[in-house]
This record gives structure tokens, sequence and C-alpha cells, in this order.
């Protein structure tokens, strides 16, 4: 079984479907590169699945089970966390408090919490910055601060919402292997991304989605060669 | 440990000699005031200082407060010392459907949320004649008789009165410093900041505000009924008026939002000035009292108790680094 399993998952807005019977899994300890044209549908879908936003129809289970209906609080208490495309730190806090404040889903006592977000901003490299304010960070650490976050509240599935989105090539490079650290350490990941050289290199399967619906699926390396997904990319022209 | 409790100490000894030191009972009562508004303003700074949800309906509960109170004593018997607990109850208990419902609401629209609440409460107050007496409101004539340590309580002194408003503004700040150290006002803060990033890591964002809510309205009813105690009176205009959720806003507000002291500070200053300057200005007092608040808060946002503590901190880095150098 997988951990993650959506089916038929379909969310108007109004007269707009920005997200019509979308189906795919994601195995445990996969990276799943989820793909698509700005406007695409790929934010809704993790609002969905977090539970900010409420299906119109179609299905969302983890381990079996379904998480449709549940607040994101409790969705992340089920061990789902997520990402903001715009980052959304607390400002006024420091990186420390943020991140033990995502801490405390696991670690009730403060002395636990802290302990646990100091490890969490080690590993991400945001240690030596666990004092500043999180308002006074760098674009960059800013980014890694929310993954920080993310993962405090010990989750089995992350997802990470264009965490690269605005970082040079080195910074990508660096984040990259980030992610890859986060699924050896047991955390399996759906990642949004648009640098197609991070999804290309980390991604062990790719969903492509455009105006909401999955429009190919496979290894990185064969889906970016579909014609429907140049098509979707590149306008009808580039298709051969 | 001894720095953190020390403040304390210092309070409950300076609140039990002032009794001793004031002239005459007129400062008495400006002190019952300012603890009355301690209370209060601690009461809303629990939820707009620490949650940032700002409520413009807390003459209800402090009206729901100050009802209970009355009604016990005056329909079943139950002295104040039951009534004024109850009637923080019983405003605590009502605060749980106003914070389902409002909290659906973010930002002005939960404010105006919590206004029309608060008029609907007085129209039911007005109305519902058979238990509220309507627009007549209630009056308590004489206090039973009670012994304490052996002595009979004067009611008709002040005494008592400053007494149980000190007790109630101690509980005030102590509920106020709790909150600052626990997870809940850890959550509180995180909500503050962003809503949306806090249920993102887990934080039951409604489950903490409408506890919060209930815990402010607890504190809320408990000043409402020493009012009705302290005053003997009650009536819809009296207890169920914007005027007092707006006070309670602009205390916590001037004081010093999200801090313990803030809220004594805010009082100190408002009820002094509010008080001198209504037995001057018999009828323009509110121009002035209102007047004084914009200014305060126009070139004081961070209130007078957090410009003081920024001041002082400079004041001792500054004294520190002379001492280094
Ligand atoms: N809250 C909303 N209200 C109305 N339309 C929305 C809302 N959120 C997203 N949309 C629309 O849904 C579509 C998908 O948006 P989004 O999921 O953000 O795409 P992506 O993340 O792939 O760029 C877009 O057309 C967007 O305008
Ligand atoms: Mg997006």
């Amino acid at each position: 079984m997988s951990l993650l399993e959506v089916d038929g998952l379909t969310r108007f807005y109004g007269g707009l479907r920005a997200v019509g019977d979308l189906s795919f899994t994601v195995g445990e300890g996969e990276i799943l590169g989820l793909i698509g044209p700005n406007g695409a549908g790929k934010t809704t879908v993790f609002n969905l699945i977090t539970g900010f936003v409420q299906p119109s129809a179609g299905t969302i289970r983890l381990d079996g089970k379904s998480v449709v209906g549940l607040r994101p609080h409790a969705v992340a208490a089920r061990g789902i966390a997520r990402t903001f495309q715009v980052v959304k730190p607390f400002p006024g806090l420091t990186v420390k408090e943020n991140v033990t404040l995502a801490a405390f889903l696991r670690h009730p006592s403060r002395r636990d919490a802290e302990a646990a977000a100091l490890e969490v901003l080690g590993r991400l490299g945001l240690g030596h910055r666990a004092g500043d304010l999180a308002s006074q960070l760098t674009l960059m650490d800013q980014k890694r601060l929310e993954v920080a976050r993310a993962l405090a509240t010990g989750p089995r599935l992350l997802l990470l919402d264009e965490p690269m989105g605005g970082l040079n090539p080195s910074e990508v490079d660096v984040a990259s292997r980030l992610v890859d650290q986060i699924r050896k350490g047991g955390v399996t990941v759906v990642l949004v991304e648009h640098v197609m050289k991070a999804i290309m290199r980390i991604s062990d399967r790719v969903v492509v989605v455009s105006q909401g619906e999955k429009i190919a699926e496979g290894p990185p390396a064969q889906v970016v060669k579909e014609p429907a997904v140049l098509a979707a990319y590149f306008g009808k022209r580039a298709a051969p | 440990m001894t720095r953190r409790l020390a403040p304390w100490v210092a309070g409950v000894v300076a609140l039990a000699a002032l009794p001793a030191i004031v002239p005459n009972s007129f400062y008495l009562h400006v002190a019952i005031m300012i603890l009355m508004w301690t209370l209060l303003g601690s009461a809303w700074n629990l939820l707009g200082g620490f949650a940032g949800q700002v409520s413009f309906g807390h003459a209800a509960l402090f009206g729901i407060g100050a009802y209970v109170t009355m009604i016990l004593f005056l329909k079943a018997g139950l002295a104040p010392w039951w009534g004024i607990p109850l009637g923080g109850l019983a405003a605590a208990l009502v605060s749980l459907p106003i914070g389902l419902v409002c909290f659906r609401l973010r930002g002005p629209y939960f404010s105006l949320a919590t206004l029309a609440v608060a008029e609907i409460v007085k129209l039911v107050a007005l109305n519902w004649e058979t238990v509220t007496n309507g627009s007549v409101g209630f009056l308590i004539t004489t206090f039973p008789p009670v012994r304490f340590f052996g002595l009979a309580v004067d009611w008709e002194s002040k005494l008592p009165f400053y007494a149980l408003a000190a007790l109630l503004a101690l509980g005030g700040l102590a509920a106020t410093a709790w909150l600052q150290t626990s997870r809940l006002g850890a959550y509180l803060i995180a909500i503050r900041e962003n809503e949306e990033a806090a249920e993102a890591v887990g934080i039951d964002t409604v489950r903490a505000k409408v506890l919060t809510f209930a815990l402010s309205a607890f504190l809320a009813g408990l000043g409402g009924g020493f009012y009705a105690a302290y005053f003997r009176y009650v009536d819809p205009d009296a207890v169920l008026n914007i005027n007092l959720s707006m006070e309670m806003v602009f205390i916590a507000m001037v004081g010093g939002l999200g801090t313990v002291a803030g809220p004594l500070v805010g009082a100190v200053f408002l009820t002094t000035v509010g008080e001198s300057v209504r037995e001057r200005f018999q009828v323009g007092h509110l121009i002035f009292y209102g007047l004084f608040m914009m200014l305060a808060i126009r070139y004081m946002p961070e209130g007078i108790w957090g410009r003081a503590r920024r001041l002082l901190a400079a004041l001792r880095a500054r004294v520190l680094g002379h001492v280094a150098a």
C-alpha cells in the first residue's frame, strides 16, 4: 500500500476548475516531483491534502485512512507537513522559537521541544541563526526555516511547495542535497518545483499537471520528453 | 526564581500597606478602581495582547458577571463572594458559543462580530424583564453580616472591597504571568504572528482561541461581579455599556500588549487621569480621556510599559557599556 493515495481529487473555485479528477500515489520513502506550468493547480493540491481547502470531490488517504475533512492542525498531527510557496514565518519570533512551536506537536514539554528544534536547525544548517529573528533571515534561510519548521512536526510525508524558487544555482544544489537527506532520514517527499535541474536530479518519479489534470507520469527523464508535457510547458507550437 | 518572585512580593506588600497611608477614602476608591481595571485590562490582554484577537465585546462578559452576581444575591440570597466567582464562570460559559461563532471570522470581522454580540446581550438584558428587571436593573440595599477572623466586616467602609479588588487584580496578573510561560501562550503568539502557519505546524488555533477567550471571559466576569457588589447597582447602561469594552481595549493598549504589568500601568494611568479630569470637568472629561489615549497610542504604540522597558534596557546597556569601557 502506498503512503499517500489521492483519487479523483477535484476542486472548483466558482466556475474555475483548479484541480480536476486528479489521481496519484506516493510510496513510502519516495521523492515525487509534482510539476506543471504556473496556475496548473499544484499549490491547490497541497492545500487540499493539508486541509486548508476542502475538495469538491475525491479522496485523500494517508496509510489507507482518509484525511478529508480534517482541519490543517489535525492533518499535521496525522503526519503530513507542508511548506508554503510564499514563506510564512512567525516574523517577530526567533528562528529557534519558530521551530520550537512546531516541535511542540510531538514534544509537549518545552525543554524537549527546544532540544528537538535545535537538532532540526542543526541538520538544516541554521543552527548559527537560532537566536535571530525570522524576519531578519535571507530568502534562502527563510526557505530553510520553512522546511525546518515542517520537519520539526515529525512528519511521515513532507510537501515542499517550490522550496527553491528565487535561489541561485549553487543554493539550488545545496537545497537539492538537503531534500535528498530528508528522504534518507525516513521522510517521504512530494516536491513542487520549477527548477527542472533539481526535479530531474532528485525525483524518483514525476507527475505532471496542467489545468488541474494529470497529463503525464513516470521517471523524470522520460516524462519531460512526452509531447503533452512539452505542449503544456511551451505551447502547442513547440510540440513535435 | 527569587528575581521572578520579587516584584510579586513587593506588589503584595505595597497593596497591604496602601490603606494605612492613603489620606482618605476617595484615594481608596481610586485604588479600588485601578485594581478593578487592572483585572479587566488583564482579561482583555489575554486575548487581544497574546492572540491578537481584538474584542470589542468584553462589556457583555463583564455585564454577565455583574448580573449573575446581583441576581444570585437578590433572588437566591447567595453572598457576593460566591456570586462573583459564579459570575466569572457564567461569563466563561457564555464565551464558548460566542467564541465558536466569532472565531470563524478574522481580523476586523471578528472585532465587529464581538461588538454585535455585546449589543445582542444588552438587548436581551433590556427585554428579558422577568430575569433582569429590564432597564430598571437591580439595587442592593444591605449586605449580609459576616465575620472575618472573628471581626465583623464593615461593608460601609471601602476596606473589604479594596481587599477583594486587590485579590482579583493579583489573580489577573498571575493568570497573565502563567500564560506567558505556558504552551498555550506560545500558541497564541504563533496565532498572532501567522494563523495559517500556526495551523500548519499542528496548532489547533480554534481550540487555543476558545480556551483563551473563556479564561479572558472568566476574568472579565469576575470584574463585573465585583463591580455589582461594590457599586451595589446593576442596569444595562451601567454594566453592558460599550464604553466598558473600549476602556478595556485602551488600558491594555496603553499599558503595553502581551505584557504582565501592562494592564496595571494602563489602569493606573487612565484611572488617575480619568478620575482627576472627571473631578474638574464634569461634562467634558471623556473628551480629555479620549484625547490622551489617542496621543498615547500615536506616540507610544508599544504602550507605556513597553516604552519604559525599552528605555530601561537602553539605559542599562549604556551604563554597563561605560563600566566595561
Ligand atoms: N483561493 C482561490 N480562489 C480562487 N481561485 C484560486 C484560488 N487559489 C487558486 N486559484 C486558482 O486555481 C488555479 C490553480 O492555482 P495554484 O494551485 O496556485 O497553481 P500553481 O500552484 O500550480 O501555480 C489558478 O487558476 C488560480 O488562479
Ligand atoms: Mg503554486
